[in-house]
Order: structure tokens, then sequence, then C-alpha cells
């Protein structure tokens, strides 16, 4: 391989990175809050879609981006609504998140486009050309060179990690969130209003979990997919698990399972593949976050009061 | 003036009037102590004060004006401030950040740590409550945690204190420290309110004294007019014998037996360095010692938690060194804890189920993969009538019972046990008088069955009032063997120190 394929295999593994890494986002400010958003894949599909929606109907991917958003934080409510206002069981509500997203998204799909399978394919989005950060002054540094012409997306996906750690390690309100998913009722002994606090941290998570399912649909394809986002949710809490519930571990990780990702598409390509049975490479991802959650999972510790619900006059 | 004034409130959970129309006013600087068995209300009446709870109805007046206190934040506001009786402490956390939670010093949006612990440093030094404010709280002792909880309140300028038992998991050294600071802050003008199941401490330091019993004010009583039989009786609705019997008992064949024993703690490091003792059956062997000076380790390798990494243990002459809890069990150990809610029961079952749990394999109770829930109901009926375990109903789960009322539900099932060695680990921790007296009576019933029983505790009346012999743990190591009659508290207390060992022996 020479510089150029270096450079865009690496620049091909962040775009798979980026999606996994919003989720993993998602899930780290949600659960440091004390609530499990396991629907986040179901969050990221309804991004995926609506991120399509905007940004095919407006010819604009940053429409799609908003419209992205949005989804994710009004899906993000209902989980909320269903958690932290009713006491709901958070692992029952994430999984209903998912069933629903399958199932509305399918139907959508066939309802705006009268297609099955896959959307009509978008001009604009932000892995086409005109879209892309140009860095050309990276351009000639090897490795480095791979960062000169990357989408916007990945780039907001760096961007949110720093804030996300920020925002947790030196705010004031980060310091209160990481109260609340260690110990909800210290918190209320400390004045803290354990519902706001939650409520934001799960509507500002599924909001990133809408970014990262837009990633997918109107920055790494162009266009959406039936089966998006294929487990990348799922995935991201892997990330996130992985990198022990904080913003730079889960970056770290979801850069592990971009790089699994991208060797299963050598793999492919270089013709190794034939020789395996066809549907081992593509579980290589799979296996590898398998093997990853097996061997470290152990050593690191979830926010003590994660996924229990709360409320003020328990005991 | 009157700093605190509450009317008539009452609080209803579902089932239970945990506090039935409770009225009466604290002054200006003064102590006011809140005595009262496991569940009479006390910290649900505090709570309420703070806004954690809502009253059911009634009213609460701050300063002589009629206040309404919805949440933390309103009671906050108020200037009141409140060390709740379990620790409300994140251990991954460190101390400075403990202490400035909801208050913190901030630059904008983002918080001024380097502040935070000057302001710690500051203060901690202000007030003369030392604290490293950079460790981590999951790393310190009990006693310094409670400082911490304290520090918290103090920093927030409260004017109005409350003191949910704080002295429960405190050692007297640091329970007089407390008290310093108590004093402290009521020479300034501040208004506490303290809870305890220590009468004499309650005795010492508090004003006037309000006694709850099941939710009712039973009364009021100036501490000059009053003493603590009289407090206990108004406790209880009866008389307590807070003197402990003296019984005597034919020294049996040894049950107990270890040398030499050597246990590392979680960390690796060396916490029992070498212990060497009997108990005999139809005798108390009492262990007095400062907390934190290996009686935690030593009865994690007693009871199979975790193995000693050298010298032997032998139960009815058995060597028992690397085995289970399990095989322990079989061959005759129970185990009485202070920590009800990790080691003692499962809080979320039944009653009836805690009350067999460890002995549900099996007949009596059940049949190859089968409970035999009839046996199991019946067994728990019996023990619940025996032990005057209330509420009563089986069906209850054990986290919903008072901490006396769970502490029965513990010695219930671990006498019940088939065996012939008994540990009892600090078994009246935040018990009321009513539930340690009773604690007491069975450990004393024990003995006279001639079961051999090692009974570790910090409380030295414990210790004296009932062993047969005393051992004081310190540092790891046995340092002084005596008798009730031969020690006094204070001796006791110095060995405990390590005042006056042989620095040679030490190292
Ligand atoms: N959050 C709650 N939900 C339901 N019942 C409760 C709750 N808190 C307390 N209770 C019940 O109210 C009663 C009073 O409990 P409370 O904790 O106030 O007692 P206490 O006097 O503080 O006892 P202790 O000395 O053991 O601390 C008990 O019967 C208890 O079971
Ligand atoms: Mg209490």
């Amino acid at each position: 391989m020479n510089i150029t394929q270096i450079n865009l295999t690496i620049a091909q593994m962040l775009d798979y990175t980026t999606p996994i890494l919003f989720a993993a986002l998602c899930g780290v400010l949600s659960e440091n809050a004390g609530v499990v958003n396991i629907g986040l894949d179901g969050i990221m599909r309804f991004g995926a879609f609506f991120g399509l929606v905007g940004a095919f109907f407006s010819h604009s991917p940053w429409i799609g981006l908003l419209l992205g958003i949005a989804i994710g934080c009004l899906v993000g409510a209902l989980h909320a609504f269903i958690t932290i206002r009713w006491n709901g069981d958070q692992t029952v509500a994430g999984t209903a998140v998912n069933v629903i997203a399958v199932g509305l998204m399918t139907y959508l799909l066939e309802f705006v486009f009268s297609t099955t399978g896959y959307s009509p394919q978008l001009q604009n989005y932000f892995g086409a050309q005109a879209y892309r950060v140009h860095l050309p002054f990276l351009a000639k540094i090897p490795l480095l060179g791979a960062f000169s012409n990357l989408s916007f997306m990945i780039w907001l996906g760096f961007i949110c990690t720093v804030l996300m750690h920020v925002l947790l390690y030196h705010t004031v309100l980060g310091l209160r969130i990481r109260t609340c998913g260690e110990n909800p009722k210290a918190a209320t002994t400390l004045g803290i209003n354990v519902s706001r606090v939650r409520w934001f941290a799960v509507v500002a998570g599924a909001a990133l979990a809408g970014v990262g399912g837009a990633a997918l649909s109107i920055s790494s394809f162009s266009g959406f997919s039936d089966s998006m986002p294929n487990g990348v949710g799922f995935i991201g809490l892997a990330a996130m698990i992985f990198g022990k519930w904080t913003p730079f571990g889960a970056l770290g990780a979801a850069l592990l399972f971009g790089t699994g990702q991208i060797v299963q598409s050598i793999i492919a390509v270089t013709g190794i593949a034939p020789k395996l049975a066809p549907g081992l490479t593509l579980i290589l991802p799979y296996v590898l976050t398998l093997a990853v959650l097996a061997g470290f999972v152990g050593r690191s510790i979830a926010p003590a009061a994660d996924g229990l619900p709360y409320y003020k006059e328990q005991r | 003036m009157k700093a605190l004034e509450v009317r008539n409130i009452s609080k209803m959970f579902p089932g239970n009037l945990a506090n039935d129309n409770i009225s009466f006013s604290v002054e200006r600087g003064e102590i006011f102590a809140i005595v009262g068995e496991n569940g009479a209300g006390k910290s649900t009446l505090m709570n309420i004060i703070y806004g954690i709870y809502t009253a059911s109805g009634g009213d609460l007046l701050v300063n002589e004006k009629e206040v309404k206190i919805r949440s933390v934040e309103d009671a906050i506001k108020l200037r009141m401030g409140m060390v709740h009786q379990e620790f409300m402490l994140i251990p991954r956390f460190t101390v400075t950040q403990n202490i400035v939670i909801g208050d913190e010093p901030h630059k904008g949006i983002f918080f001024d740590y380097g502040r935070a612990v000057r302001e710690v440093r500051e203060l901690s030094e202000r007030v003369s409550l030392t604290v490293n404010a950079s460790a981590l709280v999951g790393d310190l002792p009990v006693g310094v945690q409670q400082r911490v909880e304290i520090l918290k309140v103090l920093r927030r300028g409260a004017e109005i204190l409350i003191f949910d038992e704080p002295t429960a998991v405190l050692t007297p050294e640091e329970t007089v420290d407390l008290f310093v600071t108590m004093r402290k802050l009521q020479a300034e003008g501040k208004t506490i309110l303290f809870i305890s199941h220590k009468l004499k401490e309650v005795m010492e330091i508090a004003n006037r004294i309000a006694v709850l019993r099941r939710g009712k004010l039973q009364g009021i009583v100036n501490k000059k007019d009053t003493n603590e039989e009289e407090l206990a009786r108004m406790m209880v609705g009866r008389n307590v014998v807070l003197e402990i019997p003296k019984v005597d008992v034919e020294v049996g064949a040894v049950a107990f037996a270890c040398h030499d024993l050597h246990v590392r703690n979680k960390r690796g490091y060396e916490a029992v360095k070498g212990m060497t003792f009997d108990v005999h059956g139809g005798e108390i062997v009492g262990i007095a010692g400062v907390q934190g000076n290996g009686q935690d380790e030593l009865v994690n390798a007693m009871i199979g938690f975790s193995h000693p990494v050298s010298g032997s243990m032998e139960l009815n002459g058995k060597n028992m060194r690397m085995v289970t809890t399990a095989q322990l069990r079989k061959e005759g150990m129970s185990y009485i804890t202070e920590d009800r809610a990790r080691r003692g029961l499962v809080m979320p079952y039944t009653v009836r189920e805690n009350s067999v749990m460890g002995q549900h394999l099996g007949k009596p109770f059940s049949k190859g993969i089968r409970m035999d829930y009839d046996k199991v109901g019946e067994f728990a009926e019996g023990k619940v009538k025996e032990y005057d375990i209330r509420p009563g109903d089986v069906y209850d789960t054990a986290g919903s019972l008072s901490g006396g009322n769970q502490q029965k539900l513990i010695l219930a099932r671990e006498l019940s046990l088939p065996h012939n060695f008994l540990i009892a680990s600090q078994p009246t921790r935040g018990l009321d008088v009513g539930a340690t007296e009773f604690v007491y009576r069975k450990l004393l019933e024990e003995k006279k069955a001639g079961k051999a029983i090692l009974l570790i505790s910090l409380e030295l009346s414990e210790i004296l009032g009932l062993s047969d012999r005393i051992l004081v743990m310190f540092e790891g190591r046995i340092v002084g063997e005596t008798t009730p009659d031969k020690a006094t508290e204070e001796a006791l207390g110095l060995l405990m120190l390590g005042v006056g060992i042989d620095k040679k022996v030490q190292s």
C-alpha cells in the first residue's frame, strides 16, 4: 500500500468510528447521571432516517443534522419520561425504543419514499467532496494526511468528545451529573434536583445518538438503508463500558472497533475472503467486541447508581 | 428566640404512621436531643424538617416564622444542615468534591477545584476537624468520613444543624472530639438537634431531651431533671435493665483456636500480624480495640471470606484454614454481623426467606430442587413470635424492618442453625436500649447453653459487661489479655491506643 492508500484507509476507519463514538458518548452522558439507555441503538435508527429525510428534502445535510438532533431529543425525552418521571424499568423502556424503531422506520421508509430496503441516494451529504473539511496543509504529511479531507461529522465527533470531557470533569454541572449517577440520595441531601439533572443527561445524550444515526445516513453513507444502524448502537455501549464510562476512553474504544470494521473490509478487498466463509469476516467487529467485553469489563466499574430508578422518599 | 418549631407534624407511610402529631420547639443555641426505639420515627421527622420527606400534615416554623419546606433547597435556604444516619458520600470522589457539591466554588460554568481545596483546608483548620482535602473518601475510615459529613454541613453556614446518630460509627475518642465541636457551635449560637441511642452521650451533651415512641412524642425532659433509667423507661414503656447480669458457667472444651494467624486485607497489606487465642465452650471472649486495627480482617478469615496467609485455625479440633464458609458453618460456626444490609440479610427478600437462609437446602425446608414454603413459613412464624420481631408479618421485606428488628431476625436465624461457636461482631451497632438488652440476653443464654462466643466490639462497656476474658487488639496483634474484674475502662482505653506497649514486641 502506498501513502495515499494508507491515508484513505485511516479516513475510512474514522468514518466507521464516528457513529460508534456518538453512541458511546450518549451512553457516557446518560449513565454518568445514572440512567441506562440501551435504546440508543433505536435512537440512532430514528436519527439515521430523519437525518436522511431532512437532508433529502432540503438538499442540505445541515438540515438533516438538525433533524437528527431534534428526533434524538424527542425520543430521549420519551425515555426520560418513562424512566425518570415514572420510575419505569430502564432496560424495558430502552428495549421498547429499539423495537419501535425497527418497525416504525421500515414503515416510514415505505410511506415517505415508496421504496423498501434503501432510501433514494443523496447528492448533498457530509461525505460529498463539497461538504468535507479541507485541510490541504496536512495532505503531504504521512498519516496526518488522512485528516486533510474528512467529513465534518468526524470532526464533530472529536469536538463532542472534548466538550463532554470538559463538561463532566471541569464544570459544576458535570460534578452534579456524576453525583446523581453515584448516589442520587446524597445529591438530594445536597439540594440537587436529581430528576432535572437526569432529564438533561438523558435528553442531551439521546441528541448525540441521533447525531450518530445521522452520521451513518448522511455522512458515512449517502442514504438510509433499512438495516441501519446494524448494531452500531450496541457496539457503542460496549465502547462506553470498555472506555470506563469516560469520553476519551469511549473514543479509544470506538477507534478500536472502527479498526475492526476496516480490517474486515481489507480482508474482503485483498481477496483472503473467499477462502473464509463469507459471513465470517462480517462478524469480525462483533467478535472483537465480545473478546474485549470478556477481557476487560471486569476491570471497569460503572457509576454506583447506574440503572437504578430513584425517587425522593425511597429509603 | 425559638429557632425551630414543629407543630402537629404527621407522616404516613403506606400502612405505617411514622410520625403522629408531633409538636415541640427548640431554642436558639440549644442542643436538643431526640431519643426513641429503632423505628420510633426520629429519622423520619428529621427528614421532614430537612425537606427530603413531605409531611402528611402539620406546620414548621423557623425563627418564629411559618415556612414551607418542599425540598432540600428550601431547607438549605433557611440555613439548615443535616448529617444523615447513613453516609451521604461518594466514595469515588475526593474529600473536597464531597464537601462542596451543591455549592461549588466556580468561575462561570467551570468548577474551581483549586479554590475548593483551599476553602476546605481553611475550614478544616478553623473548626479543627482534620481531613486530607485530596484523599478519596472511599479510602477513609468511617470516623474521618463522619468528619467530612460534618464539614459539608458547616461549610454551608448552617444555623440549625441536625445530627442523626452521628456517633453510631464513631470510636469513644472520636465522639469526644465531636462533642467539643458541637459545644463550640453551640457557643456560636447555632442550634443543634442530636439523635443517639447512647443515653450516656445524650445525658452528657443535651440541654433538653425529647422521647419518641412509636411515632408519638412521649415527653420532653430537661437533662437536669432526668437520668438514663427514666429515659429508657420512657422510650420502651417498661423498665430496662441497663446492668448486664453476671452469669457463671462451667468452662468447657476448646471450640475455636488459632495460632500465629496472619491475614491480609483487600489491598494485600498484612492487617492481622500473628494472633494466637482460643475460645472455650461456655465462655465469652471479648476483643476490644479501636476500629481499623485488624478486627474486620480477623473476622473475614474466621468466617472463610478470606484465607489467612499463614498460621493455623481450628474449629472443634478440625483444621479450618483453607475452607469455605459453608464448611465452617457445617462444622458449627454461626455469625452475627454489624453490617446488616450487606452481610446479614437480603433486604428485598421477605422475613420468611431470610429466616431460613443458609439452612434452606435439604430437609426440612426443601425437597430436591423445590422449596417447601409451608415449612419455611411455619418456621418463620415461630421465630417471629419467639424473638418478637415487629411488625410481625413474615411477608414484609427485611428492608422494611427497623434496625433493631433486622438484628433480631439475624439472631433468630443464626442461633437456630446448629452451632457451638458464635462470632458476634458489633452485634448492637445502631440498636436502641431495648434491642441492645435483648441481644445481651440472648448472648448470655448462648453462654449458658455451653456455646463458645467471640464478641468483637468497639463499646468498652459491652466488652466489660459480657466477656469472661478480654483480648486487646492493636495494629493486628493482641497486646494484652485481662478479665473484666481486673480491668478498668481507662486502662483498656490506653491499651487500645497502643500506649505502654513494648515497642520491641511491635516491630
Ligand atoms: N421511606 C420510607 N418508606 C416507608 N416506610 C418508612 C420509610 N422510612 C421510614 N419508614 C418507616 O417509618 C418508621 C420510622 O422509621 P425511622 O427511620 O424514622 O425510625 P428511627 O426512629 O430513625 O429508627 P432508627 O433508630 O433505627 O434509626 C419505621 O417503621 C420505618 O419502617
Ligand atoms: Mg433513624
